[in-house]
Formats: C-alpha cells, sequence, structure tokens
C-alpha cells in the first residue's frame, strides 16, 4: 500500500517539475509566443471569414438574385484563405524557433550527461548516446513541433469557427459547443489511457528489439550451444507481447474515429434537427448554412488531427524526453558513501601531512594510532601513500583491496604487476581520485587522492589509460590538452621527442598538422597521449598499461622518458614483464594477495610473481616473509627510493595478505574496515 | 530471390486476406456513407428552407443521423481491422523470420549483420505487416474522391470541370512539398553525424577526461558545430513553411472556385441551396484524391520491407538426419576431402585431418588459413561446399540436431552472452543447468573470483557486467565447460587472457577428468606445445601433424610464431609457453633449456610428448593415453593428470623424457608425472 503511495508520489514530483521546465522553457521567449500569437490571428481569421462569407454570400449574393455580391463574398473568403496561408507559414516559423531551441537545449542535455555518465563510470556506451542525439533528440523535436502545431491549430480553428458563430447569430453557439464539448471530453478522458498504450507498445518494441540483437548478434552461441529452440521461444514471447500490446492500442485507438464523430459531426445533427425552431427564430438560411460549413469543414478536420496528433505525437515525446532526460545512467562501480570529502579518515589527514612520511616504525598493531604515529623517519614527503585502503565494488561484492599500505616518495618509480582482475586497474583509479576508497585514504603530496578545494587532483597527478584519448583537431592542440594554450612549440616537441612520437608528429605534418583519430593506430595514439601527459605539469605520473599497444622498445623509451621526469614519480601499471624490471619497486596483486620488493627479490621468493613474469613458478616454497619494516631491502641497497610496508600491519602475521581475515559484512560507516592496521588494529 | 521476395508479400497478403476483405469493405462503405452524407444533407438543408412538413425535414435529419452514425461506426470497425490485422501479421511474421534464422545457423546468417538483422525484424516487418490493411484500405481509398467527383458532374458538369481545372495545381504542389523537404536534410545529417562523431571520440576518451577534469572543456569542443546545425534547423522550417503556405492555399481555393461555380448556378436557379452546401463537402471530399495516392506509397513500401523480409527466408537452411551416435564413442573426428568457400576465396581444399577420440589438437597457421573455419565445421557451426566431416564416424549431416549439439561444446574468443545474467550465460543451453555445475565449471574457468567481486555476483545481468575482453572469455570458457559433451572446441578462446591465466585455465582444461577430444585454435605456442598434436594448416590443407616440438625443426613452422613478440629483456614467452611443469627444487630448470635451444622443452602442465619413429605407443592402462596421429608419422603419447585436476607439476623428468623423442621416454615421464 504504502510502496504505491510513495510510487505515485515519486511519479508525480518528476511531473510537475517537467511542466515547470515546460514553462520556463515557453516563458524565455515571449517574442516567438507573441509572433505566432499574431500569425494564428490571421489563420483563425481565414476561418471565421470562410463561414461569415459563405453565410453573406447566400443572403446577400446568390439568394438575393445578386451574383456580383456573392461573387465578391467568396472573392473575400479567397482573400482570408489567402492570409491564412501566411499566417500557416508564419505559424510554421514560429514553431520552429521554439523546436529549434528546444533541440538545441537537449543536444546539449544528452552531451552533458552523456560526458558525465562517461567520466563517472570511466566507461561510455557510444551507440546508445549516438542514438540519442540523433535518432531521439530528432523524434522529440519532431513530436513537439506537431504537438505545437496541431494543438495551436485546433485552439485557432475553434476560436475561428465559435467566433465566426457568434458573429452569424449567437444562438448557434450552444448549440454546436455542447457535442464539441463532449467530444473534448471524451478525447481528453482517452488520452491517459492511449499514452500508457503508446508506451506500453513502444517498450514492447524495444525490449523486442533488444531480445532479436541478442539474438541476431549470438546466432554463433546459440547454435553451439545447442539453445535454438529455447531462444525461438524466448524471442516468441517478445513477439507475442509485442502483438498484445499492438491490438491493445488499436481497440483504444477507436477512441480517435469516437471522439470527433461526437465532437464534429454531432453539432451537425444539432444543427439539423433544430433547423426549424433555428429558421423561426431569425436565423438565416445563410447562417445555418455557413455554421453547417464551419462545422464540417473547420472544426470536424481540427479535431481529427487533434486527436491522431495528441494520441501519437504526444506519447512518443513523453517517452522519448523520459527517456533523455529522466534516466542518467545509473552510477554503477562508485562505493556508496558520503560526498567527497565527508569520507577521509578522520584523524591522520592533518597530521599526516606534516610528518615526514617514511617507513612504519612498527606494526600498527601494537596499539599506536595506525598510519599516524607509526612514521618516523625523515626521507621527503611521499608523493604517494595509501593508508589501509580497502576498496570494493559494492552490494555482495568481494573487495578488490584491503588494508593496503604503501609509501612511494618522490621520484620513486613503481610497477604494479598481476593477473587480469587482480585489481590494478582499481588501485589506479584510486591513486588517481577517480574512485573512493571504502576504507583508508590515499594521499597524494599529502593531500586526499580526491582532491580538496583549490588542489584539483589534476594539478597533482596524470593519468593515462590504456585507451589513449586524441581527439580531431591539430597536433598542437591534443598534445597542449593538459598544459595549457600557452606552451610554446619548442617544448611540446621535445616532449614527443622524449617519449618516441617525434617521427609521428612529423608525418602529421608538425604540430600544425591534423590528428584524426580514426586514422591513427592504437599505438600511434598511446604515443601522442604519452606526449600529452609528458607536458603535464603534475607530479606523480599514472600508465595504466599506457603502452600496451607499444612494442617492447617502445614501451621502454616512453617508461624511462617519464621516469627521468624532473621531479616525477611514476607509477606503472605493467602490461609487460620488462616495465616491473626497469622499475625500482614491484606491487604484485594477487587475488587478495599483495607483495612487494625488487624485481630480483620477488623473483627469487614468489611463484606467483615468477608466473608473472613468464618464468616457470617457484615450487610452494615457505610463505613468502614480507620485508620487515625495518629492513627495507631498497633502503640497503642504495635506491634513492622505495617503496615502504607493503600491506601493512597484516603482512607480518599472515604472509602478505591483504585481505584481513575477517568478513566484509556490509558497507557500514566511513573508515569501519581496517583503516591501516588491518588486523589486530583494534 | 526476387521471385521469393515477390512469394512472401503474396503469402503474407494471403494471410491476413480475411480480415483484409472484411476492412477493405467496411472501407467502401464507409465512403459510400461519406458519398451518400452531403446529399441527404442537402436535402435536409432544403427541405427545411423550403418549410417543407415537419415530418419530411425529420426524416431527411434522421438519415443524415444515420448516415453520420454509419460513418463513424464503419471508420472505427477499420480502424480497429487495420491495428489488429497489422499486429497479427507481423507477429506473424517475426515468427517466421525468427524461426529461419535460428535454422539457418550462424554460417547462412553472417550474409546478414547484426543491425541489420534487428532492423528487418522490427521497422521492415511492421512495414510489411501492414501489408494486408494498406491493401484493403488501398483497394478502398479512390472511392471516396473519385465518388465526389462523380458527385460534382452528376450535380452539374461544370461544377466538375470547374474542380478538373484546378487538378493539375494540386499535383504540382504534391510534387514540389516532397522535393522541397529532402533539399537540406543532407546538410543537416552531416552537421549531426559530425556531432556525434566528436561525442563518442570524447566518450572514448572518457578516462583520461575524468582524470584530467576538462569535461567542462569537451562539451564546449563537441558542441561546437551546434549553431551551425540550429541555422541548418532553421533553414529547414523556412522551406517546410513555404511549402505549408501553399497547401494552405491550394485545398481551400480549389473548393472555393467549385463553389463559385455552384453559386452562379444557384443564382441561375439550376442548384438548390442544399446541392451547394453538398458542394462544399464533395468539392473537399474529391481534394483527397492525395491522401489515396498517399495510401499507394504505403503499400510500395510495405512490398519493399516484404521484400528485404524475403531475402532472408530465401537463404536455405541446412538439412538434419535423424541418425545417433554411437554410445560412449571417443569422440574421434574426422574431416575427409573438405572444401569450403568463403567470400568467394577457397579457404579449405580437400583438406583430410583425423582428430583421435581424447586427444588434444592444436589448429594452428597464419591468419587467413582457415583455422576458425575448419575449427566452425567441427560442430556443424558453417557447412562444408564439399567433403565429409564426421564425428565417431557418423558424418554431421546425417545426425540429429540437438545430437550434434550436445556432442560438441565451443568457446570463442568473443563468446556472446546470452541467458540473461552471468549464471544463466554460463548455464546457457537447450534447459539451465544446475547452479552447481554453473559454479564448477567458472571455477574452473577461472571465472568465479571476478564474479565474486560483482556487486550481484551471478546475478548480475549480462549487459550491465562491466567485463573486460578476458573476463568476457573466461565465461565463455565456463560456458564450454558446463555444456559437456565429447568434443570441446575452443576458437581462440584464451586469446585475452594474460599468461598466467591462461596457463592455469589450460591445466585445468587439459587436465580435466573424464577426457574428451579437444581442438584447439592456437595463436599463442603455449597452446600449441601444451596440446597433444598441432594441426598446421596451410594453403587450405594440413601441411603437418605432429607435436609441436618436431615441427618446431621446420623454420616455416617457427617463422608462424614470429609475430608471437617474445618479451625484450629476459625470460621469452616460449619458456613460458615451452616450460611451464617444472618440478619442485628445480625452479630454473626450464628456462634455461628454453633459452639456450631457442626451441620450447616439450612438456606442459598436463602432457607429455614424444615422437616415435612411426609405432603408436600406448600406455592407457598408467592413465595417460597416447594416440597415434592419422598421418602416421608421428606418434605420442599424452600423460593426462587424471588425480589432480588443477595445480599439476610434471616431473623433471618428463622434458627429458620427450627429448629422449622416444614412446618409452614418453611413457616412463608420464608415469613419472603421476606419481
Amino acid at each position: 500500500m504504502s510502496r504505491a503511495a510513495r510510487g505515485t508520489r515519486r511519479r508525480a514530483a518528476p511531473r510537475r517539475g517537467t511542466a515547470r521546465a515546460w514553462l520556463c522553457f515557453l516563458g524565455d521567449r515571449p517574442r516567438t509566443l507573441l509572433a505566432l500569437g499574431c500569425w494564428s490571428l490571421l489563420q483563425g481569421g481565414q476561418t471565421f471569414l470562410l463561414g461569415s462569407c459563405l453565410a453573406r454570400a447566400l443572403d446577400e449574393g446568390f439568394l438575393a438574385g445578386r451574383t456580383g455580391a456573392g461573387l465578391g463574398w467568396l472573392g473575400l473568403a479567397a482573400a482570408g484563405v489567402a492570409a491564412g496561408a501566411l499566417g500557416t507559414a508564419g505559424v510554421q516559423r514560429a514553431v520552429g524557433a521554439l523546436a529549434e531551441p528546444l533541440r538545441d537545449a537537449l543536444v546539449r542535455e544528452v552531451v552533458r550527461r552523456a560526458l558525465d555518465g562517461a567520466v563517472r563510470e570511466g566507461r561510455a556506451d557510444g551507440t546508445a548516446a549516438v542514438s540519442r542525439l540523433t535518432h531521439q533528440v530528432e523524434i522529440a523535436r519532431d513530436s513537439f513541433a506537431g504537438l505545437v502545431l496541431v494543438a495551436q491549430g485546433f485552439l485557432v480553428t475553434l476560436a475561428g469557427a465559435l467566433g465566426g458563430l457568434a458573429w452569424l447569430a449567437p444562438v448557434l453557439l450552444p448549440l454546436v459547443a455542447a457535442p464539441l464539448l463532449l467530444g473534448l471530453g471524451l478525447l481528453l478522458w482517452s488520452l491517459g489511457p492511449l499514452a500508457r498504450h503508446q508506451r506500453a507498445l513502444l517498450a514492447a518494441d524495444e525490449s523486442l528489439a533488444g531480445a532479436w540483437g541478442e539474438v541476431a548478434a549470438g546466432l554463433r552461441d546459440i547454435a553451439a550451444c545447442g539453445a535454438e529452440e529455447r531462444a525461438a521461444a524466448e524471442v516468441g514471447r517478445h513477439v507475442e507481447r509485442e502483438r498484445r500490446a499492438a491490438v491493445a492500442l488499436a481497440r483504444w485507438g477507436v477512441i480517435r474515429t469516437l471522439a470527433p464523430a461526437v465532437g464534429g459531426r454531432g453539432p451537425l445533427l444539432a444543427l439539423l434537427f433544430l433547423g426549424p425552431w433555428l429558421l423561426a427564430h431569425g436565423v438565416s438560411p445563410g447562417e445555418l448554412v455557413g455554421a453547417l460549413t464551419l462545422v464540417t469543414q473547420a472544426l470536424l478536420p481540427a479535431l481529427q488531427s487533434l486527436v491522431n496528433g495528441l494520441g501519437g505525437a504526444g506519447a512518443r515525446l513523453t517517452v522519448v524526453l523520459t527517456r533523455l532526460l529522466d534516466s542518467p545512467a545509473p552510477p554503477r562501480h562508485r562505493p556508496p558513501g558520503p560526498p567527497p570529502r565527508g569520507r577521509a579518515a578522520p584523524g591522520p589527514a592533518a597530521g599526516g601531512r606534516e610528518a615526514a612520511p617514511a617507513r612504519r616504525a612498527e606494526p600498527p598493531g601494537g596499539g599506536a594510532a595506525p598510519a599516524t604515529g607509526a612514521r618516523a623517519g625523515a626521507r621527503g614527503r611521499g608523493a604517494l601513500e595509501l593508508r589501509g585502503v580497502g576498496f570494493g565494488y559494492g552490494g555482495r561484492a568481494a573487495p578488490v583491496l584491503r588494508g593496503l599500505d604503501l609509501v612511494v616518495p618522490e621520484g620513486g618509480h613503481l610497477a604494479v604487476v598481476g593477473p587480469s582482475g587482480a585489481g590494478k586497474s582499481t588501485l589506479a583509479a584510486l591513486v588517481a581520485g577517480l574512485l573512493r576508497p571504502d576504507a583508508g585514504e590515499v594521499l597524494l603530496g599529502g593531500v586526499p587522492a580526491t582532491g580538496q578545494p583549490g588542489a584539483p587532483p589534476a594539478a597533482r597527478r596524470v593519468v593515462i589509460p590504456q585507451e589513449a584519448y586524441v581527439f580531431s583537431g591539430s597536433v598542437a592542440a591534443n598534445l597542449g590538452y593538459l598544459c595549457g594554450p600557452g606552451t610554446p612549440g619548442a617544448a611540446l616537441l621535445a616532449a614527443a621527442e622524449a617519449v618516441g612520437a617525434a617521427e609521428l608528429v612529423a608525418r602529421l605534418g608538425g604540430l600544425a598538422g591534423r590528428v584524426e583519430p580514426a586514422a591513427l593506430s592504437a599505438g600511434e595514439r598511446q604515443l601522442l597521449a604519452l606526449a600529452r601527459a609528458y607536458l603535464s605539469p603534475a607530479p606523480l605520473a599514472l600508465l595504466d598499461e599506457a603502452t600496451c599497444h607499444l612494442d617492447p622498445a617502445a614501451e621502454a623509451r616512453a617508461e624511462r622518458a617519464f621516469a627521468a621526469r624532473p621531479g616525477g614519480t611514476l607509477l606503472v601499471v605493467a602490461h609487460r614483464p620488462g616495465s616491473a624490471r626497469r622499475a625500482a619497486r614491484v606491487l604484485m596483486l594477487d587475488g587478495g594477495r599483495a607483495l612487494h620488493g625488487r624485481h630480483a627479490d620477488l623473483l627469487a621468493r614468489s611463484a606467483g610473481y615468477r608466473e608473472l613474469m613468464g618464468l616457470p613458478p617457484v615450487p610452494p616454497a615457505p610463505p613468502v616473509e614480507a620485508p620487515r619494516p625495518g629492513s627495507d631491502p631498497a633502503a640497503g641497497a642504495g635506491y634513492a627510493y622505495g617503496v615502504d610496508a607493503v600491506a601493512g600491519a597484516g603482512l607480518a602475521d599472515d604472509g602478505g595478505q591483504v585481505v584481513a581475515h575477517r568478513s566484509l559484512g556490509e558497507p557500514q560507516g566511513p573508515g569501519d574496515l581496517g583503516h591501516g592496521g588491518a588486523v589486530g588494529g583494534e | 530471390m526476387g521471385r521469393s521476395a515477390d512469394g512472401l508479400w503474396l503469402r503474407t497478403a494471403r494471410h491476413g486476406a480475411a480480415r483484409a476483405a472484411v476492412l477493405c469493405l467496411a472501407s467502401l462503405a464507409g465512403s459510400v456513407a461519406a458519398l451518400l452524407f452531403p446529399l441527404a444533407l442537402g436535402r435536409t438543408l432544403d427541405a427545411l428552407l423550403s418549410g417543407a412538413p415537419a415530418a419530411e425535414t425529420r426524416a431527411w435529419s434522421l438519415r443524415c443521423a444515420g448516415l453520420a452514425g454509419a460513418q463513424t461506426l464503419l471508420s472505427a470497425a477499420a480502424s480497429l481491422l487495420a491495428g489488429t490485422t497489422g499486429a497479427r501479421a507481423t507477429a506473424w511474421l517475426r515468427r517466421g523470420l525468427l524461426r529461419h534464422l535460428l535454422a539457418l545457423g550462424p554460417d547462412a546468417a553472417a550474409r546478414f549483420p547484426g543491425g541489420d538483422l534487428i532492423t528487418r525484424a522490427t521497422g521492415n516487418a511492421v512495414h510489411a505487416g501492414a501489408l494486408p490493411a494498406a491493401l484493403g484500405e488501398a483497394l478502398a481509398a479512390p472511392a471516396a474522391p473519385l465518388g465526389a467527383t462523380v458527385a460534382l458532374a452528376l450535380l452539374d458538369w461544370r461544377l466538375a470541370a470547374a474542380f478538373l481545372a484546378g487538378l493539375p495545381a494540386l499535383a504540382w504542389l504534391l510534387r514540389s512539398f516532397t522535393r522541397s523537404v529532402t533539399g537540406n536534410v543532407a546538410a543537416y545529417q552531416e552537421l549531426q553525424a559530425g556531432l556525434a562523431a566528436r561525442l563518442v571520440e570524447a566518450l572514448g576518451g572518457a578516462r583520461t577526461i575524468a582524470a584530467a577534469g576538462t569535461s567542462r572543456r569537451e562539451r564546449d569542443r563537441v558542441l561546437a558545430p551546434l549553431p551551425a546545425l540550429a541555422a541548418q534547423g532553421r533553414r529547414m522550417w523556412r522551406i517546410n513553411a513555404r511549402a505549408a503556405g501553399q497547401a494552405a492555399v491550394l485545398s481551400p481555393g480549389l473548393q472555393l472556385a467549385v463553389l463559385a461555380a455552384g453559386g452562379l448556378l444557384l443564382a441561375e436557379g439550376s442548384l438548390s441551396v442544399g446541392e451547394w452546401v453538398a458542394t462544399t463537402r464533395y468539392a473537399a471530399l474529391a481534394a483527397g484524391i492525395g491522401t489515396a495516392f498517399g495510401r499507394l506509397n504505403l503499400l510500395l513500401r510495405a512490398r519493399a520491407a516484404a521484400a528485404r523480409l524475403g531475402e532472408v527466408l530465401a537463404e536455405p537452411p541446412p538439412a538434419w538426419g535423424a541418425a545417433r551416435l554411437p554410445q560412449a564413442g571417443p569422440g574421434r573426428l574426422e574431416f575427409r576431402q573438405v572444401t569450403a568457400r568463403r567470400g568467394g576465396r577457397e579457404v579449405l581444399r580437400g583438406l583430410d585431418l583425423v582428430v583421435p577420440g581424447g586427444a588434444t589438437v592444436a589448429l594452428v597457421g597464419r591468419s587467413g588459413a582457415g583455422k576458425s573455419l575448419l575449427a566452425a565445421l567441427a560442430g556443424r557451426l558453417a557447412e562444408p561446399d564439399a567433403g565429409l566431416v564426421l564425428l565417431d564416424g557418423v558424418p554431421l549431416h546425417a545426425l540429429e540436431r540437438a545430437e550434434v549439439r550436445r556432442a560438441v561444446g565451443y568457446a570463442f574468443a568473443r563468446p556472446a552472452l546470452l541467458g540473461g545474467t552471468l549464471e544463466g550465460a554460463i548455464g546457457y543451453g537447450p534447459r539451465p543447468l544446475p547452479p552447481g555445475r554453473v559454479r564448477a565449471a567458472a571455477r574452473a574457468a577461472g571465472a568465479d573470483a571476478f564474479v565474486g567481486r560483482l556487486p550481484e555476483g551471478y546475478a548480475t545481468r549480462c549487459a550491465e557486467a562491466p567485463l573486460s575482453g578476458g573476463e568476457r572469455q573466461r565465461l565463455g570458457l565456463a560456458r564450454a565447460f558446463a555444456h559437456g559433451g565429447r568434443l570441446l572446441v575452443l576458437d581462440d578462446a584464451t586469446s585475452s587472457l594474460d599468461s598466467a591465466t591462461e596457463r592455469r585455465i589450460t591445466r585445468a582444461l587439459l587436465g580435466e577428468a573424464g577426457a574428451r577430444t579437444r581442438l584447439i585454435v592456437a595463436h599463442r605456442q603455449a597452446l600449441a606445445a601444451g596440446a597433444d598434436l598441432v594441426a598446421w594448416l596451410d594453403g587450405g590443407r594440413v601441411r603437418a601433424l605432429a607435436p609441436h616440438r618436431t615441427l618446431w625443426a621446420d623454420a616455416a613452422y617457427r617463422a608462424l610464431w614470429a609475430a608471437d613478440a617474445a618479451p625484450q629483456d629476459g625470460a621469452s614467452d616460449e619458456a613460458s609457453a615451452g616450460a611451464p611443469g617444472a618440478s619442485s627444487g628445480a625452479s630454473s630448470g626450464g628456462a634455461p633449456a628454453a633459452s639456450s635451444g631457442g626451441a620450447p622443452a616439450a612438456s606442459s602442465g598436463a602432457a607429455a610428448h614424444a615422437a616415435s619413429s612411426g609405432a603408436a605407443a600406448h600406455a592407457a592402462s598408467s592413465g595417460a593415453a597416447a594416440h597415434a596421429a592419422s598421418s602416421g608419422a608421428a606418434a605420442h603419447a599424452a600423460a593426462h593428470d587424471l588425480a589432480n585436476g588443477t595445480a599439476h607439476e610434471t616431473a623433471n623428468g618428463t622434458a627429458e623424457g620427450a627429448a629422449d623423442g622416444t614412446a618409452g621416454g614418453a611413457r616412463r615421464a608420464g608415469k613419472r608425472g603421476l606419481r
């Protein structure tokens, strides 16, 4: 019960909003509306003149034996027709002036939603967006224009006809108006169910197209699975559903003939049956004929097009507008949680920024506030720091990352490796601030990765994803995308040279050359994206399989360029083993386990790592000892940078397992998942 | 094809013939009522104006009411009939198309791209389904305007003359209207396409834009062509306005001309007032001739749509037999003199190949060599142009369709996930599989973990699951594993997996209990090396059938793998492919062996091969099965670890044994591997 009530309320609310939006839209265009009104007057004048002139032509012309006067009155009606035609043309232009801004507004909205959705989700359905942008927006525009034209046409004809009747003989007015109102009432009553059935048919059409599309694209798989009968039955159900919806709509379509019959033929019969009385009460023959003509030639057709227009275009417009505007892409793959800045764990943010991040002095399970007090040593502040980071994709999903601690100092070079699905890209998205951790925090230069007021994340890191983005435009525009338009050409060229894109830039015709994304190979696009990212002022570069379409040599060159970027810190989500070999430190993610260390050390220690590197796996060896904080091999080996304490507190206890031994539970308040000290922290 | 398209249009018409006939009659009756009505109206008026007795006026008024009622009822009936006839015929066409499409199978249906098939099933089917109703209405449509013209002539020939004089202008208007509107539509659509292209570009770079925080800038960039589009749109409206204005002059102008002529006759006394009023109505009805022509257009469109459906129906579906496979056959697959042409090219040319029951055979060859086609032929997803494909001695075309589908399972490089949810997709088949079997298959294919990480787990809808290519492949593999059957065909089904995952899955696959025959299209050496035999396709035939390591001696064979880019520094993919099965304590044993010779050590996680001089080695008793290759040149022993389906370590000795080149060595190795 209450759910139903809620449902109606929810449905009613946007409808009110929609109505207001329409009023605003129309209210913003007073001049167009005025023009529409003026041209409508001309059109209405035509209807008015038609009835009146016919009456006069009869009464004062042909019946009175004055043929010339009769023809004169008909001539006046013809002049009215000409003026009405001008009005019709003007009305069309005015409706265009309403429909075009509507189309513009819809296009803007569709583009905004598509981009925002894609940016939020990190991926997008291009086909759907194109269909919305071209097909559906056009349907909305045409339906809207059709509706306005039909409604305007009816109102104008109605006004002209009623005005004509009143001028001929006011007594005629109620005779025509009463059945007309009855017909209109019938129409209004039927609009709701008619629109509902129209929507049901459109929905059935769409689900049929969807099911059919699945079958058409999966014929091979259906055959391979031997599921022909099943597929036929499933799609057959959609076919049947569509047929039923079409028949139901056809039944309601009968209203389309009934409403004009009552509203248009009713007045006609009223005039005929009451004819003797009317003629006896001072209505002239000409006036009666004029009234009959107005009803048959003006009102009835206008009513018919109103019925057709409202039933079809109206329902189409609502359906399409709902699709375009009321159904934003559901925000999937985003942890539910409070808005930005509300999520970061309360304690460590401030202190953490001050303290010089370094290795964990002791396992935080010891009771000290995790991550905060645990810092000692001074090695410059960490370019990137993860504290007890946990992340899952919500719902019943198993967590991807859990209790992950990590510090990469300025100038550090870390490679992240692991089999597909191990959470490498999730980690990259967390570091980039594109995802918010469920637990713990991700700090870039001491500031949360998701950004703070005045410190947009784009200023602190640059992300180069696997699918390189280049756009139609000049080479210079593509390269300078992240560093502003004022960058000197020499700098652009130097960056291209550094990452190995110089030859490509030359081939495209230098900085002024045009980039046609479709004409470039995936590798060439990656080169341009790399050169662009190289120019970014952000200190941390995040290569998320950004070189996967390059050959190994080109990949090595690009990675070395980024590693040598002045003051630059580099995090590489590795596609090939080479990336791990080049990195100072390697973080391996594998099914909830995380290991870190130098390439050589991991090779010696981890079977999984050997396998990832394309080497025979080491047999089940004694559990890999995670480096004790105090014995960071990087420091000993004289590296200027290193990765500290991966996997945090749990590390020493359970052999590098990032996933703590307790159930995830439902996502509760912020920071309730083993923040920092994943195991034994509390 | 044209003939059969015509056939479909006739059959569609026949399907709805009865209803269409009733519809036609109803429309005709409606037209008659519409033609009689002005006459009755005129008589009523005349009776009224001449002061005739009240009874007579009333009688005529009642006739008018009766005719008005008849018109209403008849048009309501016609509208209902048109709607239901169309819905029925559309559903009938769709069912026929669906049945035929599924009977055609993927091979024949591939001639029609997916989007094209959707258009045929949705828009075209509706248009074609409208055919019976359109036919009925088109037959009845000219009645009203023609009848009205005749009525004008009957009233007075000069009225008809006045109307016909204006007719050319009406025709000119109809033509100019259609022409002017199509004028600048092309320019508009081009601008629109440009805008859409910019949007698609930006959507493709969503992650970059998200990271750089430049979505506002991107929005401006995408919307840059909008002003030009709006200008073009306004131009369209101006053209529309001119055409609409012309239309608004002509039809009422024509009626007024007829009325003026009528007025002269009225003044002359040869026309009554009532007839003059009827003239107005007849002129309007006669001007409706344009609409009648419009119906003809509808009919033509319906016929064209029926022809498009007919194209699909004209493809002959493959015929199936009624034979069954022998119970508990080993799954021996044989190609006999198979020739297959695709795209005008003879891809396979008299190919002979025998895949021994229970063996794993890798299909290798350059791209375009026909590997996928051969894989499709194995389960009759494609038809050979000549030759026979036999499964356990029975030609595939003699078998029942369901029998073939049961016996042969497939996994593809880009599987289509049907069945709604991920659970349904893995269990997709003639009927849904129990959850337990689905889970087990998912685990074997390495899909269990990532499915578990999705918010809805196995209940996630396929369309909403964010799946990478590799994850999709693992679901496809899980489906094939769950399917069972005596022959499993993997058509490049692990190409998007990273090497570690691929290895885990192939281990599960090759180590799977209940050995079945496996045909694997391989692009990576790991798979070729792991198979019992490699069938090397070249020039439309099997160039060689032998273990990978035997073939490796051939430089041309090695060249096949040149593109299989080895990682630059250090250990190569070959090493990873060739020697995954290093045993305990010999962690580095495999790698040097591989890199030193450049050839892969001939052992995989689950199989050991031995090339022998000719005799078939057999070691089935020890759990390792050896199969004679049909060529007779090579024999090999395949050791399947049946005891341990997942993690499998072959004894170090396997490589040595295989290197001996003797069946005995292989047998020894197999035994050792089983310890």
